[in-house]
């Protein structure tokens, strides 16, 4: 991010509140639903900058205690998935079960944080 | 792939050339319902690229008759052959024909008047009844005149999916066969295909497969029956849509797909948001003189949270390879996935 205000959150927050103030009340149809979704995927792109560093470093310590060994969370995470597949974790490993609902809650407090309290 | 397409749909605007489109279709009804065939309050009811649903009054030999004309454009998504016809799709002369065996066993399904013939110059589509009601999920689990219908629903979803499944197969030989275990492989292959690595869906996938049902019985089953694509009244269930994905298989199928957390629309209850398992699985069990095992309605309906969760991945991944081209609200579908996988977990773990 370049060392200027405003931050990318407060832009994307700029932009939404344009969407939901001043544009989509007058939009109807097609173009409010599609408006609508705009809004809903901008809010989540703030949610994700805001949140995901953080969830990151927690999930890679995670993976890393799950795996035996550090690197990016990324390739940790693809790694698992291949473990599962294979056969080679138990599918009701504790720690398994406790980090892929953690991961999983993660993922839905910045795409659909209402669905956690469902 | 078809039930992703019914993820609610802003009305779409109409095809430029309205009034030869409205000029078509009222030969159409003319040549197939009766003449003269005038169009009232023909309007768009849902649109993409390769289906479009349109809603219409007809004056055909002196009466005044509701109607739906659904169409499908068979050639406009060019789906890759590594993961083409993995999983049922109909073409729209066979969900026609699966409509009327539906209906000749009882199933409460659109009545089908007419399937379109090249010389309609209208695509591939039929022409239905249209049943008054309501279909929005949300608005039929909190509205005030639906409450006797939610108290019903459930039972009269096993009475409805009993008679599903005692439609003759040979009538509809073109279904596709698939029982669990081809279904694992098939998501499998779609997973594979976008070279996705996701230790979530690889829990699920690798759950399912191994507790695959043994010896399932095996009939016709709607294959997406659930809210959103049933029609409600304030009596209740009065029609039975969306027959596009039908297929033969393990019929506890169907009543674990009913009860998939994201055809709950926030409702509390297990069935559609709506009603208990037990109505539902008595009622079922009335109806067909089979015992339900509520742990085989669970696999299907923890699966169904599995295979959700990669039609939602497919969705979203399908401009990647040039299936679609890149669309906002197919993009937005990719970032749900992680809804359905944690509704499975919960529902493995006894937390649903």
């Amino acid at each position: 991010m370049p060392n200027s205000k405003p931050d990318a959150a407060t832009l994307l927050e700029a932009v939404v509140k344009y969407l939901d103030e001043e544009l989509i009340p007058t939009l109807a149809g097609y173009h409010r639903f599609q408006s609508r979704v705009a809004a809903n995927v901008i809010r989540t792109v703030g949610r994700e900058i805001g949140l995901r560093a953080g969830q990151a470093a927690a999930e890679r310590m995670r993976l890393a205690a799950l795996l035996g060994h550090d690197g990016e969370v990324e390739a940790l995470n693809s790694e698992l998935a291949d473990r599962i597949r294979a056969g080679a974790l138990a599918l009701d490993d504790e720690a398994l079960r406790a980090h892929i609902r953690q991961s999983l809650s993660d993922a839905l407090a910045i795409n659909n944080p209402k669905w956690l309290s469902r | 792939m078809a039930t992703a397409d019914t993820i609610a749909h802003g009305a779409s605007a109409a095809p430029g050339d309205q009034d030869s489109f409205a000029s078509l279709l009222q030969a159409a009804v003319a040549r197939h319902l009766g003449a003269p065939g005038t169009l009232h309050d023909l309007q768009r009811l849902t649109g993409g690229a390769t289906k479009a649903t349109w809603s219409f009054d007809a004056e055909c030999g002196g009466t005044r008759m509701p109607l739906i004309m659904q169409t499908t454009n068979a050639g406009a998504a060019s789906i890759p052959p590594a993961i083409d016809g993995l999983t049922p799709h109909l073409t729209a002369e066979e969900d026609a024909q699966v409509m009327r065996a539906a209906e000749r066993a009882g199933v409460p399904a659109p009545h089908v008047h007419a399937l379109l013939e090249p010389a309609d110059g209208l695509g591939h589509g039929y022409i239905t009844g249209r049943v008054p009601g309501e279909t929005i999920g949300t608005r039929i689990l909190r509205e005030e005149r639906y409450a006797a219908a939610r108290g019903a629903m459930a039972s009269q979803c096993g009475t409805i999916l009993a008679a599903v499944h005692t439609i003759d197969a040979q009538e509809v030989p073109f279904l596709k066969d698939q029982d669990a275990a081809a279904q694992v492989a098939a998501y499998r292959t779609y997973v594979d295909h976008y070279r996705l690595r996701l230790p979530a869906v690889e829990m699920g996938l690798r759950w399912a497969a191994d507790r695959i049902p043994s010896r399932p019985r095996r009939a016709v089953l709607h294959g997406d029956f659930r809210m959103g694509n049933i029609i409600v009244g304030e009596e209740g269930v009065r029609c039975v849509l969306d027959w596009e994905i039908a297929q033969i298989g393990d019929p506890m199928q169907d009543l674990g797909w009913l009860c998939v957390k994201t055809w709950r629309f926030g409702g509390r209850n297990p069935v559609g948001g709506f009603g208990g398992r037990e109505d539902l699985f008595a009622a079922y069990e009335k109806a067909s003189g089979v015992t339900v095992d509520p742990a085989q309605v669970l696999f299907w309906e923890a699966f169904g949270d599995v295979k959700w969760a990669i039609m939602c991945l497919f969705k979203a991944m399908a401009f990647s390879d040039g299936t679609e081209p890149l669309s906002l609200e197919q993009a937005a579908i990719g970032r749900r996935i992680e809804e359905p996988l944690l509704d499975f977990l919960n529902l493995i773990e006894g937390r649903d």
